[in-house]
């Protein structure tokens, strides 16, 4: 990420003044395994990583690396086995509201309306600031119209957009993104990452980004962390200097998915 | 010998091919009719094929039947109807029913959630209610009638233990399959304790918890007629008993239609609670249903997958 970032202000909690490069995010020596029935899964090993405020991470590898494993610890909806993750110098002990979570699976509640479901993290505000903040967020998703739909009414885009919309709404720290595009088809999936890309720019929080999708780490990330199973270890983080919008066509872009495709593996020559 | 059957039988028959032809909304109003009609017809034709003509000893013939038929039904049933005896017994039968069926979810709902929540609260719980699950409520009616005596209370509790199984059972299985991501969201967003549950166990559910009662409201129904029959001395399964005892099989089954009908119109109550808009989401629409079903079929019936 370029230092422009700083034209936007930083959070008050963030100690330094320098925000746009403070580390936000610290991962230590983290393993992870599951007991079976004579031996030990290991998960992950030895995860070490560091993420800066306002930094677009995304976490790239195939199924079983323990890319959502590892996202899911950073965020704490599970302990790491040994080792530590720090956000702002505090150690995760569980989730917390300022660092919101975006599945694959949505995760809004069909049982509540849009309105309803962007207001979830507000429920304890004043109705007035409540209004302001939900109808803004709304429209910054574009859509504004579809405040009483249910999500029963709605396609799988606009349901990923519900939740990002609640994500944001609580002015997050970090969002975490678990494959949030992965349910989509592959349209929507390419106009979705337009859109995450430009609300990042505008509200520069930090975004932790689950992948497979190579093009998608290549189209998002100021660095990506390839990641390789069977045990789940940081590959290499690969820093992607191209300012956005991304030209895919260029020389540039094509070197750097040649070597995303050679860290993971796999030749895309066929 | 009467021709009407027959007569019922062929416009049935025509009902059936016209409804092939029309589009929509008419094939859901001419089948069930049509089907209704011909089950008339076809009770009035087995009525007539099985009565016979028995010589007595002193030489006369005695034409026996065996089951009334639709029209003596109707005949049989126009003192109670006039009286308003049928009235009254099919109010307090449902009355009854009402009482128990309230009374049993405000006591299986809370503990249904509760042993769907907490893993150790479900093994401390699950296993007696699986035992005293199967036990069928008619088997509860010498204790019921020992305990409350020939009253009210007697049928209340039998109805209220009869609807609590379905009901606690529907509310763990409904609370223990919300998904994961549904439960992490809310833990994401700080909700906890009565607020988790009010915003987000309540609710998702809350569809299995509106089947499990209109499941348990459909027992409940049946149970309260094997009740009244011993436990109570009015309702319509005292109506049945009482007929029987007078040998007036025209109003035996006069009084199993008032309750098949009865039965009808508690189930399409129950099922209008499913069109709320906080529910709605766990019914598929009828329509869609439907759409997907003449997709399998247009696809070639079942489909092997696993070939």
């Amino acid at each position: 990420m370029s230092s422009k970032a700083s034209v936007q202000p930083s959070p008050p909690h963030a100690a330094s003044s320098a925000a746009a490069t403070a580390t936000k995010i610290v991962v230590r020596a983290v393993n992870k395994t599951f007991a079976r029935k004579n031996d030990e899964l290991v998960v992950l090993q030895d995860v070490n990583l560091d993420v800066a405020e306002g930094e677009f991470v995304c976490l790239l590898g195939p199924s079983g690396c323990g890319k959502s494993t590892l996202l899911n610890i950073i965020g704490g909806f599970d302990a790491p086995t040994t080792g530590t993750v720090e956000i702002d110098g505090e150690p995760v002990r569980g989730p917390n509201p300022r660092r919101v979570f975006v599945f694959q699976e949505y995760g809004i509640f069909p049982w509540a309306s849009v309105w309803d479901n962007v207001a979830l993290g507000l429920r304890d505000r004043p109705k007035d600031e409540q209004h302001r903040i939900v109808d803004h967020y709304i429209e910054l998703v574009g859509l504004k119209g579809f405040e009483r739909a249910y999500p029963a009414e709605i396609s799988g885009g606009m349901k990923q957009r519900v939740a990002v919309a609640r994500a944001l709404a609580v002015s997050p720290d970090v969002i975490f993104m678990d494959e949030p595009l992965g349910a989509l088809d592959s349209l929507t999936r390419l106009s979705m990452r337009a859109e995450i890309l430009r609300i990042w720019q505008q509200e520069r929080m930090t975004i932790l980004f689950v992948t497979h999708d190579v093009d998608e780490a290549l189209q998002l990330a100021d660095r990506i962390v390839v990641m390789s199973p069977r045990p789940g270890r940081i590959a290499e983080i690969v820093p992607v200097e191209m300012s956005h919008p991304r030209d895919v066509g260029t020389a540039e872009y094509g070197d750097a998915k040649n070597r995303l495709y050679e860290l993971l593996g796999v030749s895309h020559q066929f | 010998m009467s021709l009407w059957p027959y007569v019922v039988l062929t416009l049935a028959a025509v009902v059936f091919v016209l409804a092939r032809h029309l589009g929509d909304p008419w094939p859901k109003v001419l089948l069930p009719v049509g089907t209704a009609a011909a089950f008339v017809a076809g009770w009035h034709l087995t009525c007539e094929w099985l009565a016979y003509d028995l010589k007595q000893l002193d030489g006369t013939m005695r034409h026996i039947e065996l089951f009334p038929t639709p029209y003596q039904t109707l005949v049989g049933m126009e003192r109670p109807i006039v009286d308003g005896t049928l009235l009254r017994y099919a109010v307090a039968s449902v009355y009854r029913v009402a009482v128990g069926f309230t009374i049993a979810a405000l006591l299986a709902i809370p503990i249904g959630l509760l042993a769907g929540w907490h893993l150790r609260a479900f093994q401390a719980i699950n296993p007696l209610i699986q035992a005293l699950r199967p036990i069928s409520p008619i088997a509860w009616i010498p204790l019921a009638v020992l305990w409350f005596g020939v009253k009210d209370s007697s049928a209340v509790f039998l109805i209220a233990l009869a609807s609590f199984f379905p009901i606690v059972t529907g509310t763990i299985a409904g609370v223990r399959s919300i998904p994961l991501v549904y439960v992490r969201s809310a833990q994401n967003f700080g909700l906890e304790g009565f607020e988790l549950f009010r915003r987000v166990v309540l609710p998702a559910a809350m569809p299995q918890i509106l089947i499990s009662l209109r499941i348990a409201l459909g027992i409940a129904w049946m149970v309260i007629v094997a009740a009244e029959m011993i436990a109570v001395d009015s309702g319509l399964g005292y109506l049945i008993m009482d007929a029987r005892n007078a040998s007036n099989y025209d109003r035996v089954v006069g009084a199993m239609i008032a309750i098949g009908l009865i039965g009808v119109g508690l189930d399409y109550g129950m099922r209008q609670l499913e069109t709320f808009d906080e529910v709605r989401w766990g019914f598929p629409k009828e329509s869609e249903a439907v759409r997907n079903w003449n997709i399998r079929v247009a696809i070639g019936g079942s489909v092997r997958l696993d070939k």
